[in-house]
């Protein structure tokens, strides 16, 4: 499989090799290029217009814009930055053309959403308040083995596809993808607090589909 | 050394955790965090439990793509080829 993951050792001179080998048709490394980006690019443009049939056409015409700019991307930022600017510019045209557009400002983190449910600690009026009632597993080494484990990675790729679509952009696009958190907020014009806040709440919430996936 | 009555607790720790694996914290509250794990067992194990979380996201490699989707890009990427 081509490489497209950029982690090579010297990521700058794999993405220009990456770059040269689209410009030059192969069809392995677009295929793989897709593949690597496609969920994350669907939950950006899923912030954008709620319509899911909606969201995959504007990932589809992004990806169009990225076919015809191929010669004009000059490497000033990563290619997966570029890709996901493009795909922004084209949900939010057509977020204002379908009127359903979302409000930037829906990015930002909603209500309150405890990473524990509240009943897991000992209340205000106990001794010990706010300390475990029972300690969460020592998931020990069981957690290394699980983390190679398909099925575990299906139980985590399931609960990344229930999270509000704010919250799987950011989990996406940082714990997947890799992207620093500068580059999200850049990204997706949001802060730097509410990226903190959207990751953790993210993070908090595929820990707790993977503690239910332990306990069974 | 912090020596300080000070303290966080265990429910506290759940809402801080990400910040603290992210390096977000101050050094203060940093201090405080781990003053915390050196004598709970519980929340030494969620912050592991956090980080094997975070370890297995970063094992989603590629996801399907939608055979029509797919078709219909590499055609258009074929054509891009052929001008």
């Amino acid at each position: 499989m081509p490489d497209v993951t950029l982690e090579s050792p010297d990521p700058a001179a794999a993405e220009l090799e990456l770059v040269e080998r689209l410009r030059a048709g192969d069809e392995a490394a677009f295929e793989a290029l897709v593949a690597r980006h496609y969920g994350t690019m669907l939950a950006v443009a899923q912030t954008y217009v709620k319509d899911r049939a909606v969201a995959e056409e504007v990932v589809q015409e992004a990806w169009l814009g990225v076919i015809n700019g191929l010669d004009r991307f000059e490497g000033r930022s990563s290619l997966k930055t570029w890709i996901v600017s493009i795909l922004v510019n084209q949900a939010k045209t057509r977020g204002v053309r379908e009127a359903r557009s979302v409000p930037f400002s829906s990015l930002a983190p909603e209500g309150d959403e405890p990473a524990v449910d509240p009943d897991r600690f000992r209340g205000r009026e106990e001794s010990y308040a706010g300390h475990w009632r029972a300690f969460p597993g020592n998931w020990g080494r069981s957690a290394a083995a699980a983390v190679q484990d398909r099925e575990t990675l299906r139980v985590v790729m399931r609960a990344i596809a229930e999270l509000p679509a704010t919250q799987q952009t950011v989990i996406r696009m940082r714990d997947v993808e890799g992207y620093s958190s500068e580059e999200v907020c850049t990204a997706l014009d949001v802060s730097e607090a509410n990226q903190r806040v959207l990751l953790h709440r993210a993070r908090s919430r595929v820990r707790a589909a993977l503690e239910g996936h332990f306990d069974d | 050394m912090t020596e300080s009555n000070e303290r966080i607790t265990c429910q506290e720790l759940t809402e801080l955790v990400n910040d603290y694996i992210e390096g977000t914290l101050s050094s203060h509250e940093t201090a405080l965090f781990e003053q915390h794990l050196n004598f709970c067992d519980g929340c030494d194990w969620y912050v592991d439990q956090m980080r094997a979380t975070i370890a297995t996201v970063g094992r989603i490699e590629e996801e399907d793509v939608p055979t029509d989707v797919r078709d219909k890009l590499l055609a258009a990427f074929r054509d891009r080829n052929r001008t």
